[in-house]
């Protein structure tokens, strides 16, 4: 995809001999973005699955090891108690290890899921340098920045997301809330917060990888033990972050969806996109 | 979808964007501006779409094809995408070039006269045995000497625990010990400035690296299997990496690698090997127990 050309309207008008009426198109993304956008996919799947299969080498969180089985992590819990409640589940070799066979490399891979971990950690930041650049040149980082009305803007969507489901129910009109930026309060707020929590783990990232040379990094975040805790729970906001993403872009339909491949919306006019 | 129709635009929106000449100007630099609108023709919306679908898609394909190769064989046979034995040879090269990568990173960050952070006694935390494999059986410590070689002098000294004690000065540090599992602890510990054993032993002029290796290591089964590591001199001569003798201001135990282990804390803890037997200088890097077995070699923290 070339740069998005701003095509002179003669020159469009020349390739169409019938003079069919244009369509009216609003640039929304920037390729650099675009393509950030997109490789975050596989990098961030391969820092979760690698980075829970290191996780497991020595869970942050753990209880007193139990007396029959010795097992001290909820997580290997959570596996032997679906193992023996879930049907079809019984029959599974090793319950301890469930969870981690299914969201993680799986257990006992610590020395491959570090160097692909490594790996994916480097991409992920050379990606976001991509994601920076593609807002610089693009324009779109304005467009991200917090704003004053944003927590009042940001409840009025989320009452209309709540009421949506039931107004389609009633068969009532529920009128989207009206704003002339390219994105609403809660995108806005969405879309500011996942690149910070992105920062934030390349910071605790590199606070409990170099613990010593990086250890006042390590300090702003109380320390290499706190680093560890806040690097797990980033890990969930990317989580929170990408399913009612993907929920809300696909009911808000294929311009959307196409806008992120192509860079380009038809909706002209309406700025409330997801 | 009827989203769509719910919420077109104002139709005077519509035209101010779309026709204003000069858009009014942003009252400031951080102000987001108004989208560019243009009029392009259906056909060549179609065809931008069709080419940037397929690029784009083209792309995912790749992405999804060659980062499924790089998972681990076990990863991708528990997944059922194969069945038998496959070697990517370039996917050993990719990975193992992150991982050196990273050492060389770890390496510009490593500052021989950056000292780790020390703790003070009400932080000390417990130390478990890590031992890997089986604790040694204790009979060693009577026995116990510590082989140089390697030295500028092309000889061969042999030392025993009281000559270490009689001839070097101890240094106390409250230090962290972190390792690659992700667990780390606190401890008290005190020994010999492996600088000050490098001074009064000269390695030979060209050695740039020290082997040091525990005869008495077990493996799993008692069965034994010496230990290894190889330590750049750089961090060796560390104010912080000791040989230490002693921990919580006991004498170490055999737990903790009696009577004389590795404590470097710039590296993580499988380079602080216990019960040093032997420590060889070298020109060119030694071979690493765990590098061995698919871990980094420079391993500094």
């Amino acid at each position: 995809m070339p740069p998005f050309i701003q095509l002179d309207k003669e020159q469009v008008a020349t390739s169409t001999p019938e003079c069919q009426a244009g369509v009216l198109v609003v640039r929304r993304h920037h390729l650099l973005v675009r393509c950030s956008h997109w490789l975050n996919m596989p990098i961030l799947l391969g820092l979760i699955l690698s980075g829970l299969s290191i996780y497991w080498a020595s869970p942050i969180y753990r209880h007193k090891p139990d007396p029959r089985t010795g097992n001290f992590d909820p997580l290997a819990d959570v596996g032997m108690w679906m193992c023996a409640h879930v049907p079809g589940l019984h029959q599974y070799s090793s319950p301890p290890d469930w969870v981690y066979n299914h969201i993680s490399l799986g257990p006992g891979m610590l020395a491959v899921a570090l160097r692909l971990h490594w790996l994916c950690a480097y991409l992920f930041i050379l990606n976001g340098l991509v994601f920076v650049v593609g807002l610089g040149l693009g324009g779109g980082w304005r467009s991200l920045l917090p704003r004053q009305t944003d927590l009042r803007d940001a409840l009025k969507m989320f009452r209309y997301y709540l009421g949506l489901p039931l107004a389609k129910l009633a068969r009532r009109t529920w009128p989207h809330p009206r704003f002339n930026t390219k994105y609403n309060a809660l995108q806005r707020v969405a879309y500011f917060s996942v690149p910070v929590a992105g920062l934030l783990s390349v910071f605790t990232g590199w606070s409990i990888h170099k613990p010593m040379q990086l250890h006042w990094l390590a300090a702003i975040f109380g320390g290499y033990d706190k680093a560890r805790i806040w690097h797990f729970w980033l890990m969930w906001v990317f989580v929170l972050f990408v399913v009612p993403h993907v929920i809300l872009v696909l009911a808000d339909g294929w311009d959307t969806l196409r806008s992120m491949i192509v860079g380009w919306s038809t909706r002209a006019g309406r700025s409330e996109g997801f | 979808m009827n989203l769509e129709d719910e919420h077109s635009a104002p139709a005077a929106d519509k035209t101010s964007s779309a026709e204003s000449v000069s858009p009014p100007r942003p009252a400031s630099f951080f102000q987001e501006r108004p989208p560019a609108v243009m009029e392009v023709a259906p056909q060549l919306l179609r065809r931008w779409t069709r080419r940037d679908v397929l690029l784009f898609g083209m792309g995912a394909i790749a992405a999804a094809a060659g980062g499924g190769v790089l998972l681990p064989q076990s990863t991708l046979e528990r997944l059922g995408v194969i069945h038998e034995k496959k070697n990517w040879p370039k996917k050993e090269w990719l990975l193992n070039g992150a991982l050196r990568i990273d050492d060389d990173v770890a390496e510009a960050l490593y500052s021989r006269n950056r000292l780790v952070p020390t703790y003070t006694k009400s932080q000390i935390t417990p130390l478990k045995n890590n031992y890997n494999g089986a604790t040694p059986d204790p009979s060693y410590i009577p026995e116990w000497r510590l082989t140089l070689e390697g030295l500028a002098s092309g000889l061969s000294v042999s030392l025993n625990i009281r000559n270490l004690l009689a001839s070097f000065q101890l240094h106390e540090q409250i230090t962290r010990l972190v390792c690659v599992e992700g667990w780390s602890g606190i401890a008290w510990w005190a020994g010999l400035r492996f600088d000050d054993l490098l001074n009064a032993y000269r390695p030979m002029s060209q050695a740039k690296w020290a082997r040091l290796e525990s005869s008495v290591n077990l493996g799993p089964w008692g069965n034994p299997d010496p230990y290894f590591v190889s330590l750049d001199l750089s961090t060796a001569r560390h104010p912080q990496t000791l040989l230490a003798t002693h921990l919580n201001g006991k004498p170490l135990r055999v737990e903790h690698g009696a009577p004389l282990r590795l404590l470097v804390p710039v590296k993580l803890g499988l380079k602080n090997i216990k019960a040093i037997t032997r420590i060889t200088y070298t020109g060119d890097e030694p071979a690493d127990y765990w590098a061995k077995r698919g871990y980094s070699r420079y391993d500094g923290i």
